[in-house]
């Protein structure tokens, strides 16, 4: 049990060492661009419309006249109460602008991220369960075609068919602006504005976990203790979820933490195609604005996200496969 | 009958794998499956759980139910339950994200009404009785030693209290000490069940089981009590099976069976790698037959005797040479015949050669008297002497020598005999250019004549080698040579050896069985293991203690309460003296 906790204290070490990195990355960045870190913090553009108040204020938020270890020491306490500096576009706090949109982010990241892993497995097992069987022709020729798909053309596919053609879904944005829905209407509504964008990242995401579970099932079923399980007298359903399933599940997880730095570019193009108002749709206003604040905020917000949701991923593995857990 | 195998059999696509079994155990029963790899057995006891996936006919019969007919709902239920396998394979025979006793506690509840932690108890449980104790039981399987790991099988193919144990190659990745363990374990466990224990380890099989059945290629050959088919194998596989086997009581040298298994043969599966085989044996399966209290699929009904000498009898004037001498020398066998010099073993040998004519008694070959020998006798018998020197002529050369006897039996064309000289020349591991069969034995070495004379011997093809002191011409390399030279030969001909020598150990090494003479007559026979490890008469047992450099205690002991035979009672013991002449005749 030592052991356990000694494994997962160097696990969290790794992983705090990785978030300082990526901080002092993102302070010293600006700083070693010539010229004055504020014009490389706001760009060309901001600091015309800057007024010598406003340039004050900032000099003196950042420390920047005094040494690098005070302007570092002011960086952090800043980072500590949630202050990622101040975006011009949006007259607003850039934590505040952010926190705007990453609840929708998450909502679509999160839900696809189940649905497809979930999808992927069970689909994966019934079809490495058939293997040579027409359905499991059927299943791996079907999810590759799906799966070859560029992100933003699935969005756009399922957008023009089932936004504008049917008619079946809203056409962008999270909620129907000033219906002022409340309780179930809100939740039906914010549900319908998912369906589509949602739907489009699952069915291009599947596949890889799909294809994954089904080879490691074919493998695995050839196994000896799936013959002791089958021995024992398990139905054919426990050999399958809870001796194959359980085991096809180790790679699975693995892929599915390499693969979300990918999922959260691909949800950028889902947002921009369905006007979703995400992280994603920001960043790209942002980009267009030149609100240097607001984009060095999302990056720091994104890479924090992929570290946690990593560290998420080895603790489940570790819950998973024992043989992990002596590993380190 | 619990369990009735009625002629069941199993195919992959078009390989036959199994092909035709016939068993029938009642409780209590225990029997073992051995074979090589690739014979069947595994599919056998997959067969008896239902978990066989090829395609499959017959019945088996499991307290009258037909296994192979029943719903897969009701084999489930059987499953685990009734019949539990330990499957090979400790290694990966246990799910690696799962506890120990998580892996029992399942089988267990797959069976029985219980709960969570009624299952959880009852699995420490069993857990605790086959010897898995304290914290074990909550580990994972790569947490656990091979026999650690192996005891978890155990546990969970017992967990329901089988009536029907399959263990299949259950000690195969286990060292020798845990393999101990094990066995202790198995023996205590296969008690009041029927146990079908598959494995190629023929110790195992005779530690664990009374009866045993031999696979080769889909078919039972042999079937017996365990014991007694490993001292007396029938057919020429069992024996091959244990020739290859290294005991730790074996003295032979280890000999594999030639070629390898192939399935779907048409007649007997073993007959391209048999040495005895017939006409028949192409054509026809033959089936399992009783033979003296044996089940043997052979159509010659097992390991045929080649040779029976009955009460031979020899006296040269008045002196007694050989008195009321009795052997059989089995197919493919070596018969060590050792003595001291004047015990009568050359006389022997020359007599059944037909060199000298016996006073009574028969020389049987094959099962016909030999009444004169003809070129159907020396081409069925022949024999190498002691100095090759001397017995290959120093007036032909290799080609002539080799070429002799087919000359003298007027065999084959001129072409024909000289395709069969080189033939025998490159048996015996010499070249057969012209330059070499024209050499003189002067020119040759020891060893190269000896290699003459045994390719001359082989000219007629025999499948009786009478070998009188081949090698003790020879330097010991030399004769390790020849020695492994003829035991190759036997592997690949099934040629039966009489292999006389005085030399014990070399005896010891070569044969496997022995004949003790003493005074003309033969005082002990025997496995050669078993004479060696345990003489009987006080004249073996001083050969032994002689070879094995131990004069000091070569005064006569005391012998322990054992019963001899009662011809050899009286004899006494007096080395070096010979042969006793009947006095009156002076």
């Amino acid at each position: 049990m030592n052991d356990k906790r000694a494994s997962c204290r160097s696990l969290l070490l790794n992983y705090i060492i990785a978030l300082a990195f990526i901080i002092a990355m993102n302070f010293i960045l600006p700083r070693l661009m010539p010229g004055d870190p504020l014009h490389a913090i706001y760009g060309d553009e901001a600091l015309v419309a800057m007024t010598p108040e406003l340039e004050k204020s900032l000099i003196k938020e950042f420390a920047l006249d005094r040494s690098w270890i005070e302007q570092l020491q002011a960086y952090i306490i800043g980072l500590l109460q949630g202050d990622l500096g101040f975006s011009y576009y949006y007259k607003e706090q850039v934590t505040s602008v952010i926190m705007g949109a990453l609840p929708w982010t998450m909502l679509l990241i999160v839900l696809a991220l189940v649905m497809a892993t979930a999808l992927g497995i069970i689909l994966g097992i019934e079809s490495g369960y058939r293997r040579g069987r027409p359905q499991d022709h059927l299943m791996v020729a079907g999810l590759m075609f799906l799966s070859g798909f560029p992100m933003f053309f699935m969005g756009i596919l399922l957008l023009l068919i089932f936004g504008v053609s049917l008619g079946w879904a809203p056409l962008s944005g999270a909620v129907t602006p000033y219906a002022g829905l409340e309780g179930i209407d809100y939740f039906m509504d914010v549900l319908s504005h998912l369906i589509l964008p949602v739907t489009a990242l699952v069915l291009v995401l599947v596949g890889e976990t799909f294809l994954i579970t089904r080879n490691t099932v074919v493998s695995l079923l050839e196994e000896p203790f799936i013959l002791t399980a089958r021995g024992k007298g398990c139905s054919e359903l426990a050999v399958k979820y809870a001796h194959v399933g359980r085991n096809s599940l180790l790679p699975v997880v693995t892929k599915t933490g390499m693969s979300i730095p990918l999922l959260l570019v691909q949800t950028i193009f889902i947002e921009i195609v369905f006007s979703y108002p995400g992280v994603g749709l920001l960043l790209t206003s942002a980009l267009d604005a030149r609100d240097y604040p607001l984009i060095q905020g999302i990056l720091l917000l994104i890479t924090v996200l992929v570290l946690t949701i990593n560290f998420l991923v080895d603790i489940l593995y570790k819950r998973l496969d024992p043989r992990v857990r002596y590993a380190h | 009958m619990m369990l009735q195998i009625k002629d069941l059999k199993v195919s992959f696509g078009k390989a036959e794998i199994l092909r035709g079994i016939n068993l029938g155990l009642e409780i209590g029963d225990s029997i073992s499956i051995v074979g090589e790899s690739g014979a069947g057995k595994t599919t056998l006891g997959l067969s008896i759980m239902g978990l066989v996936k090829g395609s499959h006919s017959g019945e088996v019969r499991f307290r009258g139910k037909d296994l192979l007919t029943i719903p897969e709902e009701d084999l489930r239920g059987l499953r685990g339950k009734e019949i539990a396998m330990v499957f090979q394979n400790v290694e990966d025979a246990l799910d690696p994200v799962q506890r120990a006793q998580d892996q029992v506690a399942e089988a267990i509840r797959i069976h029985q009404r219980i709960g969570a932690k009624g299952a959880e108890a009852a699995a420490k449980k069993i857990l605790m009785s086959v010897g898995l104790k304290g914290d074990k039981a909550r580990a994972y399987p790569h947490q656990l030693s091979g026999g650690e790991r192996q005891r978890v099988i155990i546990a969970m193919a017992l967990a329901n209290d089988p009536a029907l144990l399959i263990l299949d190659e259950p000690t195969a990745s286990l060292d020798a000490l845990t393999k101990a363990d094990i066995l202790r374990l198995f023996r205590s466990v296969i008690v009041g069940r029927i146990s079908l224990v598959i494995t190629h380890d023929i110790a195992l099989a005779s530690a664990l089981t009374e009866q045993m059945a031999v696979l080769y290629a889909g078919e039972i050959v042999e079937m017996g009590r365990t014991d007694e088919m490993l001292r007396e194998p029938r057919h020429p596989y069992t024996r091959g099976l244990i020739r290859s086997y290294p005991g730790m009581t074996t003295t032979k040298d280890l000999q594999s069976i030639p070629g390898r298994m192939v399935h779907g043969l048409r007649g007997c599966p073993f007959h391209e790698r048999c040495t005895q085989r017939i006409e028949i044996c192409q054509r026809e399966m033959p089936p399992l037959r009783e033979i003296g209290g044996r089940q043997v699929a052979c159509h010659r009904g097992g390991i045929v005797p080649l040779l029976d000498v009955r009460d031979l009898c020899k006296s040269f004037d008045s002196c007694d040479v050989l008195r009321d001498i009795n052997l059989t020398l089995y197919e493919g066998e070596t018969l060590a015949l050792v003595g001291e010099s004047g015990s009568g073993k050359s006389t022997l040998s020359k007599l059944i050669m037909g060199l000298y004519e016996p006073d009574s008694g028969d020389v049987v070959l094959e099962q016909q008297k030999v009444l004169k020998r003809d070129i159907s006798f020396y081409s069925r018998v022949q024999m190498i002497f002691q100095n090759p020197k001397e017995s290959v002529s120093h007036r032909m050369n290799v080609l002539d020598a080799v070429l002799e006897p087919l000359v003298v039996q007027k065999k084959g064309t001129r072409e024909e005999r000289l395709i069969r000289a080189k033939e025998v020349l490159d048996h015996v591991e010499l070249p057969s250019d012209d330059e070499f069969l024209q050499r003189y034995p002067h020119q040759l070495s020891g060893g190269e004549v000896q290699r003459v004379a045994i390719a001359r011997a082989l000219a007629l093809g025999p499948k009786l080698l009478i070998a009188d002191e081949p090698t003790s011409a020879l330097d010991p390399s030399v004769q390790a040579k020849i020695l492994k030279l003829l035991m190759g030969l036997q592997d690949k001909m099934g040629l039966a050896m009489l292999f006389v020598t005085h030399d014990i150990s070399l005896a010891r090494k070569v044969s496997d069985r022995m004949a003790v003479m003493h005074k003309g007559r033969i005082v002990e026979t025997g496995a050669t293991n078993e004479v060696l490890s345990n003489p009987e008469h006080p004249y073996t047992r001083k050969l032994v203690q002689c070879a094995s450099g131990e004069p000091e205690k070569m005064d006569d002991r005391k012998m322990p309460d054992r019963e001899i035979s009662k011809a050899t009672e009286n004899i006494e013991i007096n080395l070096g003296e010979g042969i006793r002449c009947r006095e009156s005749n002076f």
